[in-house]
């Protein structure tokens, strides 16, 4: 059977009354083209109306040897083991898990049985939520960060019983816990099926194609705005939004260009690295520091620029412009309007968040190339200290002396490293993303840097 | 060509018959007689054929809604039972197909059924339960629910049924009702076999390794080290070698002596992908192992569980089940494709 395409599986998990099954539903409905079985654990409210659909309970196999990613789930393999033989019928298998699913064995089925992974393939794990009760449900059982955690999509469903702010924050949250998740809103799960299917999301290579940094590095700013202005005095109008006081550090002579934007954020951390300076509305903003811009009052608030030479400035905001409904102005006195001055570039940065749950992701991305024996021994020690509760891992690394990025991808324990594509002109780098519960940033970046040449 | 000693074959496959059924084969048997020869489909067809000609006598489709899963032929008369994902066991005469009984017995998956060996009961596992039929498909037995769904049973002898879940081996008396032995180790077990006189319990498990235990002295032991989940198990009709696959390489315990604790097992390496069915002789220490390759190859064992190929044949898909004929001089082999074939099998003594 060797040299068989194998049949892609994407893992749907989410606390009953997310709305799995009405995913699942739309997802069974749409012309895709596709012949899905469905191997369903939980009997919702809803009924699954077509389809090849198995009902199968979850059954959780723990080995002798207590080792946690050894654990696999025994109803999934003699399903799919039987459904392995009814290949006419079927070329996708969607698993819907019960509310209260480890992901972790689900996962780690389709790497620890031969003859599992001989024949399919986990394409990937979606996550529903209930955006109006995500909140309380992570604060209280470690199954729903543990699917957050796991996710490769988290849908965050019901947006419309929610508020826009609440939604913001919540996704804040979210990405905080799992920085590689993408997180797509949703009304009764009406989300476009190739963001949920057909993702080959554990095929790292595909990933970075698609996100060449799936990792960036965190900033204390969400938003810059670069806009072209000649000398005059301006205004930047802030309507009301999330927050009553936001950061801005603004610049003269901003590029727009990638590099030069990457450049005013690294000279924008520094400043937002100084304590900020409170500034009242109707105040001048001053150049090169770090301020606060006072939004307490209620309805539209303006802040001064004084021009005084043509140039590019650049604003870096704490929050992205669309929030505060911010804009630049230009008001003109003969004419009485205002003339809106269009940004001439925009770019949004990975925002840093608190760090309140538990569970979270700690990136390391360094230049450089990386001894492969150190790395192993670090990464060997680290998974079975910390395995437990690291539920994934994804990133590429440069070993010495290989001309090829390795690409890694791992669930508990469980680890794999693979040659992908030539560096050629690239610079040489390291990206990894380890998603899990109580890790120690400093110390595995500390450990990290000792593998480094 | 002196120094070169001229290879003699001790023993051959020669091609019989083979024909072609419509889907996946999954499962395949011989009657009682050895004259007629049966193989059903994962959808749900049924073929049989003459076991001399290959010549099809009948067949049928979709017997089980949802697919076949299980089939289990009676060894005392012209008998058989299937089962399915429609949770229905069904009863039927070898010579015209007439369904005997059918009998809806959960909503579940029916996954095992097997004949006593005197061919009056049949045992049937569907979820967590197990359930003995007569043959006329009357219930006799129930087991209370077990702690997981059973994976495989077996028969130690006409009144004692074994039973295979997660985490336990337990041996029920049906007639009194009564657990007679329940064997417990943390793992899952896949596959189980017991050896000809009922003492010796093999499991297969999830974790890749063979576990058994002697159920006269209690002892038990854990062959670790297979690649994969050994899901295929056969012990020899005397009960001492114990074939297993998990791996191309088929390894086979000797009980022999103190054996197998300690001993280095006798290792086969004729296949080139995992194996996926074996099966002893019933009688001699033969051993036809069928592969994912599509290889099929009978061995001679030693008492020590070493030996050597005495015949091998392509059967040019995975190998999904393999039989011998009940007087050996025949083995059967059925694939993924649907491609089932017959072969005579000629033990040459030496001259």
């Amino acid at each position: 059977m060797s040299g068989n395409q194998k049949i892609p599986v994407t893992i749907l998990t989410g606390f009953l009354g997310s709305g799995k099954t009405t995913l699942l539903n739309r997802i069974l409905s749409e012309e895709h083209g596709k012949r899905i079985a469905v191997i369903e654990n939980e009997y919702g409210e809803v009924g699954i109306d077509q389809g090849l659909v198995i009902n199968a309970d979850e059954e959780v196999f723990e080995m002798s040897n207590g080792c946690i990613c050894c654990t696999v789930r025994g109803d999934l393999i003699r399903v799919l083991g039987n459904l392995m033989k009814r290949r006419d019928k079927f070329d996708y298998v969607l698993v819907e898990t019960t509310g209260l699913a480890d992901p972790g064995p689900v996962a780690q089925t389709f790497f620890m049985d031969e003859e599992i992974s001989s024949e399919f393939t986990l394409d990937g794990i979606v996550t529903l939520v209930d955006a109006g009760h995500i909140d309380q449900q992570l604060g209280r059982s470690d199954e729903s960060s543990e699917q957050v955690a796991f996710a490769d999509v988290l849908v965050l469903n019901k947006t419309d019983l929610v508020s826009k702010d609440a939604l913001n924050n919540l996704e804040s949250r979210l990405r905080e816990m799992n920085r590689m998740t993408r997180i797509i809103r949703a009304e009764q799960a009406k989300v476009p099926i190739d963001t949920v299917l057909n993702l080959s999301a554990f095929d790292l290579d595909q990933v970075l194609k698609r996100r060449p940094t799936f990792l960036e590095p965190e900033y204390p700013f969400e938003w810059t705005g670069v806009f072209k202005v000649e000398p005059g005095t301006y205004e930047l109008i802030l309507e009301e939004g999330p927050d009553p006081e936001m950061s801005l550090v603004a610049f003269y002579d901003q590029g727009t260009n990638e590099e030069s934007l990457k450049d005013g954020a690294e000279n924008s951390v520094r400043l937002y690295a100084e304590d900020a300076e409170i500034l009242q509305p109707e105040n001048i903003i001053p150049f090169n520091k770090h301020i606060s811009l006072q939004l307490q009052d209620k309805g539209s608030k303006k802040f001064i620029l004084e021009i005084n030479k043509p140039s590019n400035i650049g604003l870096f905001t704490q929050h992205t412009a669309e929030e505060f409904d911010m804009k630049l102005i230009l008001p003109s006195k003969e004419r009485d309007t205002n003339e809106i001055i269009d940004s001439s570039a925009e770019r949004t940065w990975v925002a840093e968040h608190e760090h309140d749950d538990e569970v979270g992701s700690i990136a390391i991305e360094r230049l450089g190339d990386v001894d492969p024996e150190k790395l192993n021994s670090w990464m060997g020690k680290l998974l079975s200290e910390k395995g437990v509760d690291i539920f994934r891992t994804k990133g590429f690394i440069s070993y010495l002396g290989n001309p090829n990025r390795i690409v890694f991808q791992g669930v508990h324990m469980l680890f794999t490293a693979q040659p992908d594509k030539e560096w050629g002109n690239e610079p040489r780098r390291n990206q990894l993303v380890f998603i899990g519960r109580n890790l120690d940033e400093e110390q595995m970046q500390k450990d990290f840097d000792k593998c480094l040449v | 060509m002196s120094g070169i000693d001229p290879f003699t074959p001790k023993g051959m496959l020669h091609s019989c018959w083979s024909a072609q059924v419509n889907d996946y084969a999954i499962v395949c048997g011989w009657n009682h007689t050895g004259q007629k020869f049966l193989v059903g489909g994962s959808a749900g067809g049924l073929y049989a054929f003459d076991g001399h000609s290959g010549t099809s006598i009948w067949e049928k489709e979709d017997i089980h809604d949802g697919g076949l899963l299980s089939m289990s032929i009676c060894t005392e008369r012209d008998i058989f039972a299937t089962s399915g994902q429609d949770g229905f066991v069904r009863l039927w005469d070898f010579d015209k197909a007439n369904e005997i009984k059918s009998i809806k017995i959960g909503n579940g998956w029916v996954e095992h059924l097997k004949w006593s060996p005197n061919g009056e009961l049949l045992a049937v596992a569907c979820s967590r339960n197990v359930y003995v039929l007569n043959t006329k498909g009357i219930e006799i037995w129930k087991s209370d629910c077990h702690p997981s769904t059973v994976s495989a049973i077996a028969w130690s002898n006409n009144d004692e049924l074994a039973t295979a879940c997660y985490g336990r081996v337990s041996f029920f008396d049906i007639n009194n009702n009564v657990l007679n032995q329940k064997l417990e180790w943390q793992g899952s077990l896949v596959s189980m076999e017991l050896s000809p006189n009922g003492d010796i319990v093999a499991c297969g498990s999830q974790d890749n390794s063979v576990h058994f235990w002697r159920r006269t002295t209690g002892d038990d032991a854990e062959m670790t080290g297979y690649p994969g989940k050994p899901s295929n198990l056969s012990f020899d009709s005397s009960g001492t070698l114990l074939a297993t696959g998990g791996s191309p390489t088929v390894t086979v315990w000797s009980f022999h002596g103190d054996g197998p604790e300690g001993t280095i097992p006798g290792e086969l390496g004729h296949h080139l992908e995992p194996v996926t069915s074996l099966s002893f002789s019933n009688k001699d220490l033969l051993l036809a192992s069928g592969s994912r390759d599509g290889s099929v190859v009978v061995s001679f064992l030693k008492n020590n569980g070493d030996g050597d190929p005495v015949g091998a044949a392509f059967a040019g898909d995975n190998v999904s089940a393999i039989s011998w004929k009940p007087d050996d001089t025949a083995l059967a082999a059925v694939n993924a494709k649907g491609k089932v074939y017959v072969w005579k099998f000629e033990v040459r003594t030496e001259d």
